[in-house]
């Protein structure tokens, strides 16, 4: 157990028109649930892919389980479970058959109607795939990926496309793998989800890195981890005038404007005093603790879900 | 306006279809020049007869050959001896013999698109030379018969038909089914789930041979069946001779199939790969006609490739009733592209 259960150095893919992962490293410990937090083309996926043995990569070091890919490809993917980003069955597989098929491939397998209990497809057992809705479809992907008793689990963005309630029984799911002892890296662009979830974060963005730590380490490390916010009735309006009267930047979000501080203790009462004057016409203040919403926008100056 | 408007859009859209511009424009002239140069040294391919020589040729005789000659026939004249062993051999498309009063005409079931073309000419010279001869005022045919080279007992020409349909069947499955289903799996992502298990690959691909192996086989017995049942065909030879050379002939060219489909990234590149595989494969395979007028190399690679000497070995037995013992180097041949074809499906086969 000494050993992490995953360790990347240095991993480098290009695609012919863009650079997918640029310098990754990355170090998971055994029994963590690890997330991959950035936006849509970071380069979450490619990155997971990489480790999956699914795509080569340019260079780098990949120690999976303290095994690498060239020398123990077979016992490392009898030991890890995958989730793709989309997983493609046969149309008339039913799930009992995918389970049982899937499981034959593995020298340790688990019990395919306790797989279909755990993700809730009991009804759905003996149903063709293409006939399951979307959800249903990711759990039995889910239940695919733990067929044969992983000691580690990837799910690239296991919770993209489900309503809210499906979404938190997914969680559960997840929950119970790290209290069976597993490892978990997924990927999401979703931040309350990577909060809810993950005892540590890597947040990336265009191929790198930009920042690793738990979500309240992560929030903390900010410069400025407290935003007020002023709301208005409707449309906010233009702040430069007033950014210029209170001396600090203030940011237009639809309908409210953003004010990052260091110290809201200290900042409440001249921007009170400013808004008085300027006769700023908002309905409520607002203080609240920055998000990894605001860790991803204070380090890259962009939002997650631009 | 808006007629050109459609029409003038449709050519836009259809130039940007590299692949269809491809088998439209290029394909055929690529076939042209390729037969074209094959066959340019050869001068024009002649039609030949063989004419089992009469022990005292009669004036009748001589005109009839004169004539022959004259339509741009080529008349080899054997001792009778001569004559049957190369019929048996299988190498005489057509072969003319004087029974007495006229002629007979023999025509090889196995090269049919030669000899149907020779008997045309053969009747022609002979209503020429009877005419010059003037003796026979109401102008006969010659009678037609159709056999393939080794055979035991008559029988119709649907049962000449048959072998060359199954055999033909598992090569258009193995090389435009198989492997075409094969590549639209992987470009819908079907197989990259099995990527990430232990699955090997060879276990994945033989899997799916061995499927498509019995697939071939119950459908070889229902065409038997029915073949048999309808039109009184029957198999000549021994049933498992027939199943161990469709076994052989499946193996090869499902095995063609997943290895092309290594090559091809998307389901039309495939369509287009295979085509360049199955034309020549078919067009150089003898069936449709004689590479006599080909140089001796294109003749020699011609021998080595797996379609001729499956097809040839399928009728032996199933009309001739022969056993394997003549066809074991054509079938050699068949197995070593069994194999060969499945290393390199193996060696290529990607899951995404």
């Amino acid at each position: 157990m000494s050993t992490p259960a995953l360790r990347i150095r240095g991993l480098r893919k290009a695609f012919p028109k863009v650079i997918a992962v640029d310098g990754v490293d990355l170090e998971v410990a055994r029994g963590e649930v690890f997330g991959l937090l950035g936006p849509n083309g970071a380069g979450k996926t490619t990155t997971l892919e990489i480790i999956e043995g699914l795509t080569e990569a340019d260079s780098g070091e990949i120690e999976i389980l303290g095994l690498t890919w060239e020398n123990h490809g077979q016992e490392i993917r009898s030991r890890i479970g995958v989730q793709l980003q989309s997983t493609s069955l046969f149309n008339k597989i039913t799930p009992r058959e995918a389970l049982d098929l899937y499981g034959s491939y593995y020298p340790k397998r688990r019990n395919t109607s306790e797989l279909l209990a755990l993700v809730q497809l009991e009804e759905k057992a003996d149903a063709y795939h293409i006939t399951l809705s979307g959800g249903q479809q990711q759990r039995l992907a889910l239940a695919l990926a733990l067929v044969n008793d992983p000691e580690m689990v990837f799910l690239d963005e296991p919770t993209t496309g489900l309503d809210p309630q499906a979404r938190r029984s997914l969680w559960d799911v997840v929950r119970r793998m790290k209290g069976e002892g597993r490892t978990v890296v997924l990927t999401t662009h979703y931040m309350d989800e990577a909060e809810a979830l993950c005892d540590r974060l890597a947040i990336m963005d265009r191929g790198q890195v930009i920042a690793t730590g738990t979500p309240a380490s992560l929030i903390s490390d900010l410069a400025m981890p407290s935003v007020v916010e002023l709301t208005f009735e409707s449309t906010a309006p233009d702040p430069s005038a007033f950014a210029a009267r209170l001396g600090q930047a203030v940011e237009p979000r639809a309908d409210l404007w953003e004010i990052r501080t260091p110290d809201p203790k200290a900042l409440l009462p001249r921007l009170l005093e400013s808004a008085e004057a300027d006769s700023i016409p908002f309905q409520q203040v607002h203080i609240r603790r920055a998000t990894l919403e605001d860790v991803f926008l204070q380090r890259t100056g962009r939002s997650l879900r631009e | 306006m808006m007629l050109w408007r459609q029409f003038a859009m449709e050519w836009r859209l259809y130039s940007r279809d590299r692949v269809a511009m491809f088998w439209t424009f290029a394909f055929p002239v690529l076939l042209l020049l390729g037969f074209g140069t094959i066959f340019r040294d050869g001068g024009s391919p002649k039609l030949s007869v063989v004419k089992v020589q009469a022990p005292a040729p009669s004036p009748r005789d001589a005109a009839f050959d004169q004539a022959l000659t004259e339509l741009q026939l080529k008349v080899q004249s054997l001792p009778k001896v001569e004559a049957e062993a190369r019929w048996s051999r299988g190498e005489t498309a057509a072969q003319l013999e004087s029974d007495g009063e006229g002629y007979r005409l023999r025509l090889n079931s196995y090269l049919m698109a030669q000899a149907g073309a020779t008997a045309g000419l053969v009747n022609q010279a002979w209503l020429v030379a009877q005419a010059r001869m003037s003796g026979s005022p109401e102008p006969q045919r010659i009678p037609v018969q159709v056999e393939s080279p080794g055979h035991k007992r008559a029988t119709n020409y649907a049962s000449f038909v048959l072998p060359g349909l199954l055999g033909l069947n598992l090569v258009s499955m193995g090389l435009f089914s198989v492997g075409m289903v094969n590549v639209s799996y992987r470009e819908k992502g079907k197989f990259r789930r099995l990527a990430v298990t232990p699955l090997p690959k060879w276990v994945f691909l033989l899997g799916q041979v061995l499927h498509r192996l019995t697939v071939t086989v119950v459908q070889a017995a229902i065409l038997l069946l029915v073949g048999r049942l309808i039109f009184g065909i029957q198999n000549q030879g021994s049933f498992l001779n027939l199943l161990l050379i469709m076994t052989l002939g499946t193996a090869c060219f499902m095995a063609f199939g997943f290895a092309l489909s290594g090559f091809a990234e998307t389901s039309e590149g495939y369509a287009a790969i295979s085509n360049l595989v199955f034309f020549p494969l078919m067009m150089l395979s003898g069936v449709y006609f004689t590479l006599d007028a080909a140089p001796a190399w294109l003749q020699h690679t011609v021998a080595l490739m797996p379609l001729a000497p499956f097809i040839r070995a399928l009728r032996a037995v199933f009309n001739d009733g022969a056993s394997l013992a003549g066809h074991g180097l054509g079938l050699m041949i068949v197995g070593a592209w069994a194999l060969a074809a499945f290393i390199l499906a193996v060696r290529r086969f990607r899951w995404a």
